[in-house]
């Protein structure tokens, strides 16, 4: 980790580097796409940094972690992605308004273009004026977590650094700073106009002290590096540009040489350089304002515009020249840009472009499948024969998903799962249906660390109600869709080999359900027949189906041998793979074949066959 | 080969779990071993196994943005023959087209619900768009490497055979041991000189 070398860094791991040259003790977030990389990276180095680094069950367990250790003195760094946002923001804001004393940076993932499955939310406009800076590239995720720490300590405000998937998962050369030892701060002395939000005339005093400190960093932020302002004589246009933007536009500048454009690069997009942006505006007839999503620097640009009594043309998304929806590229800025200089920067090509298309179509649909050995393939396909064998149709029975890999039993052949909410509300959307009066039973699909994470309100809720739903927990013992992340239910943790294992069957019945078995979901008959009970049962009831994820058994060389195909007794009926659809099968001269590969060996092909031409692990 | 490059596109499309984001990690170590400017762009969010996956690697003194802009790549590296047309907007007059033969047939394709393209159409068409196509099959030359999950490196080793690689073959065989691990560096080598070999004949 030298400083005289340029590393090539994700945007994520850029700002793992940030909190290590920042002297931060604390990392902790939960998983979440696109910003997971940032604890794995400091969890890797973490032996040789000293800093604790670590998943927490959900955002705002994480964000209070993080806010004790700030308040006793350390500096912390708290990540999620967006959606995570809005599960640690009650306690976010209720910060917001006290003190912190070591800094508190939260970075936070957006998504534009919803690459990751979840909703194009635009953290910019996360309704608290805390300081909020949006980094453009690799270099700047770095310095951004660096230049948070001091705002935050100096402001005692926590400041947020907001990324996209493009910066976040994208690569570019990185240069290191130095790492600055800080030694612990004295701890928070007890305050209670300050840390106590129970009296009204403390709260608004409270208020107006962080609408006081968030001015100060407007102040500040027309002479911060973070923001800058290049003014071009002559044309008398100009661009604002923030997050992935600015890597667009540079490139379209630079295939068309437009030097004389004026550019102010922003930083903080939260307070705006209210400063540079009157400067800006003094200089130019046209403007042209780039930010994916929502238009939050625009309302700004344009209020200043009326201020001022200018006359200034604003190009953006609310003449309608951008997209609100998905992220850009070179092509959109490069048509915006051509109608801020009113004239054709990119070439038609309709000819092309319908050659284009046509290849396009030639692409067979790959819908995502679960992996080999995957246990919730047991799962769906055991749910599938319980209804099947109980009388239900196909679209009788709604099961409700939840997020991460349990949601691709929507997929064919399973086409299971209706809904897909957010964290954990598979099961009050269950009991939601209850309450309206579907008759049939109703079925939440939720995992192990969905669960942990918001699962356990909802089931306490469903047992105090005595609601009959069923709550099946697909217990993998893993976070496997962000990467296999330490759960609680893996009995282990980022920094403990051994640590406790924490039964969700004990968890539920905790919660007033009562009745709970686990089951092997490699085991179809027995999770089959677990799945007929709870659906006939009359109040509610949960089944665990518990078997480590396939990925995890493979790394720690738990697999038993591979399956085989006898095809002598093979008929090519395929009935195995419209079943089970696993990647590991593929069809040759009309028969299933077995890759040796990657098959684990789960033995469910076997188990499905009807003539016994498949002859599991070991047999 | 000049010293400076202003910009150069590298497209790189897979399957999830065939190694197209590993390929574009040793293009990006070997155009940093020559000096020269680089962004990866990739998103990872569903990119799981049995997916598409696309990379793009970008070098160059102009480039800024982690995705290249449309028309604009110069290579395109495809680990399946059907992936080569996944995203035809980047690809223009001039790409050239090094692919790997040996299809990955997604489920519905085994169970005759849907069709996969013919060989010689997917080329057809990509030669419409006017790239230039280089098709090997990358996983037999695997095979017989003796290194079947270096499929992603027999491609790069026939991408090495072309005579316009601005990032050159020694900087690629250095990234080879950087960017992968050790241990499976003797047999990255020989699929990296398979691929260089065959392409080599083809040309």
């Amino acid at each position: 980790m030298g400083e005289d070398r340029l590393h090539l860094l994700m945007g994520n791991e850029a700002a793992a580097r940030g909190a290590v040259e920042a002297g931060a003790s604390l990392a902790i977030g939960y998983p979440g796409t696109p910003s997971t990389e940032v604890i794995e990276t400091l969890i890797q180095w973490s032996k040789e940094t000293g800093m604790r680094a670590e998943w927490a069950v959900n955002e705002k367990v994480a964000f209070d972690v993080a806010t004790g250790a700030s308040l006793g003195g350390v500096r912390c760094l708290v990540t999620m992605k967006s959606a995570g946002l809005n599960v640690a923001s009650d306690s976010i804001l209720s910060v917001a308004y006290g003190d912190v004393v070591g800094g508190l940076v939260i970075y936070v993932a957006d998504d534009p273009g919803a690459h990751a499955g979840m909703e194009e939310q635009d953290v910019r406009a996360f309704t608290c004026p805390l300081p909020i800076i949006d980094v453009a590239d690799q270099q700047e995720s770095k310095d951004a977590v660096v230049a948070a720490f001091d705002l935050s300590e100096r402001y005692k405000l926590p400041v947020m650094v907001r990324t996209t998937s493009r910066v976040a998962h994208g690569k570019a050369p990185v240069r290191f700073g130095p790492v600055v030892v800080v030694d612990r701060k004295e701890p928070v002395k007890r305050d209670l106009p300050r840390l106590m939000r129970a009296s009204s005339a403390w709260v608004k005093e409270q208020h107006a002290v962080l609408n006081g400190r968030v001015e100060a960093v407007r102040a500040e932020a027309s002479s911060s590096p973070l923001n800058r302002l290049e003014l071009k004589p002559g044309r008398r246009v100009g661009v604002v540009a923030s997050g992935a933007s600015w890597g667009y536009l540079q490139d379209v500048l630079d295939a068309h040489d437009l030097m004389d454009v004026s550019l102010l690069k922003v930083g903080t997009v939260n307070p705006l350089p209210t400063g540079l942006v009157k400067r800006l505006i003094d200089g130019v007839d046209r403007l042209l304002v780039l930010e994916e999503l929502e238009p939050v620097m625009e309302l700004q640009v344009k209020a200043l515009i009326a201020d001022l009594g200018k006359r200034v043309q604003v190009v953006g998304k609310l003449d309608g020249s951008l997209p609100r929806v998905g992220e850009y590229d070179f092509q959109i800025v490069e048509a915006a840009l051509g109608k801020l200089l009113g004239m054709a920067l990119g070439r038609d090509e309709p000819e092309l472009d319908r050659l284009r298309s046509e290849a396009r179509r030639l692409a067979p649909r790959r819908s995502l499948p679960f992996c080999p050995g995957c246990p919730h393939r047991g799962t769906y396909t055991a749910l599938t024969q319980a209804l099947r064998e109980m009388g239900y149709k196909k679209d009788e029975v709604i099961v409700t998903g939840d997020i991460g890999c349990t949601i691709l039993g929507m997929n064919p052949p399973w086409d299971s799962c209706w809904i897909e909410v957010s964290m954990g509300a598979s099961v009050a959307n269950a009991a939601g249906f209850k309450y309206a009066g579907v008759k049939a039973p109703v079925v939440a699909t939720i995992g192990d660390s969905t669960f942990f994470h918001a699962g356990v309100p909802p089931t306490v809720n469903v047992g105090w109600n005595d609601t009959p739903v069923v709550i099946a927990v697909l217990d993998n013992n893993v976070t496997a869709m962000t990467g296999h992340q330490a759960a609680p239910s893996s009995g282990y943790s980022a920094t403990a080999s051994e640590a406790k294992t924490i039964r969700i069957e004990e968890m539920i019945r905790g919660a007033g359900v009562e009745k709970v078995v686990v089951v092997d979901p490699y085991d179809l008959k027995q999770s089959r027949e677990a799945f007929k009970e709870a659906l006939s049962h009359d109040g509610p009831s949960a089944i665990v189906l518990r078997r480590v994820c396939s990925l995890v058994a493979r790394r720690r060389g738990l697999l038993g041998p591979p399956a085989r195909v006898e095809a002598e007794k093979c008929t090519g009926c395929l009935l195995c793979v419209r079943t089970l659809s696993c990647p590991a099968m593929s069809v040759e001269a009309g028969k299933m074949a077995i890759d040796q590969a990657s098959c684990t060996g789960c033995g469910m092909c076997a188990q499905v066959c009807p003539f016994d031409a498949v002859v599991a692990g070991g047999g | 080969m000049d010293d400076t490059v202003e910009e150069y596109n590298i497209l790189v499309t897979s399957v999830g779990g065939q190694g197209g984001v590993t390929l574009a990690r040793v293009l990006s170590y070997a155009a940093m071993d020559q000096g020269l400017n680089v962004r990866v762009g990739e998103t990872l969010g569903m990119a799981q196994r049995g997916g598409p996956v696309q990379s793009h690697v970008r070098v160059g003194d102009r480039v800024h943005g982690s995705q290249m802009p449309r028309g604009r790549c110069d290579v395109l590296l495809s680990l399946e023959p059907a992936e080569s047309v996944r995203a035809p907007e980047f690809l223009g007059l001039g790409t050239r087209v090094v692919m790997s033969t040996a299809p990955v047939y997604p489920i519905p394709v085994m169970l005759k619900e849907e069709t996969y393209p013919e060989l010689n159409v997917i080329t057809a068409a990509l030669g419409r768009i006017g790239c230039r196509v280089h098709a090997l099959d990358a996983r037999e030359l695997a095979m017989r490497a003796e290194a079947p999950a270096s499929l992603n490196v027999v491609v790069l080793g026939a991408y090495a055979a072309l005579e316009e690689v601005v990032i050159g073959t020694e900087s690629m065989r250095r990234a080879l041991g950087e960017a992968l691990p050790r241990r499976f560096l003797e047999q990255n080598t020989r699929a990296f000189d398979l691929g260089y070999e065959e392409m080599r004949r083809q040309l």
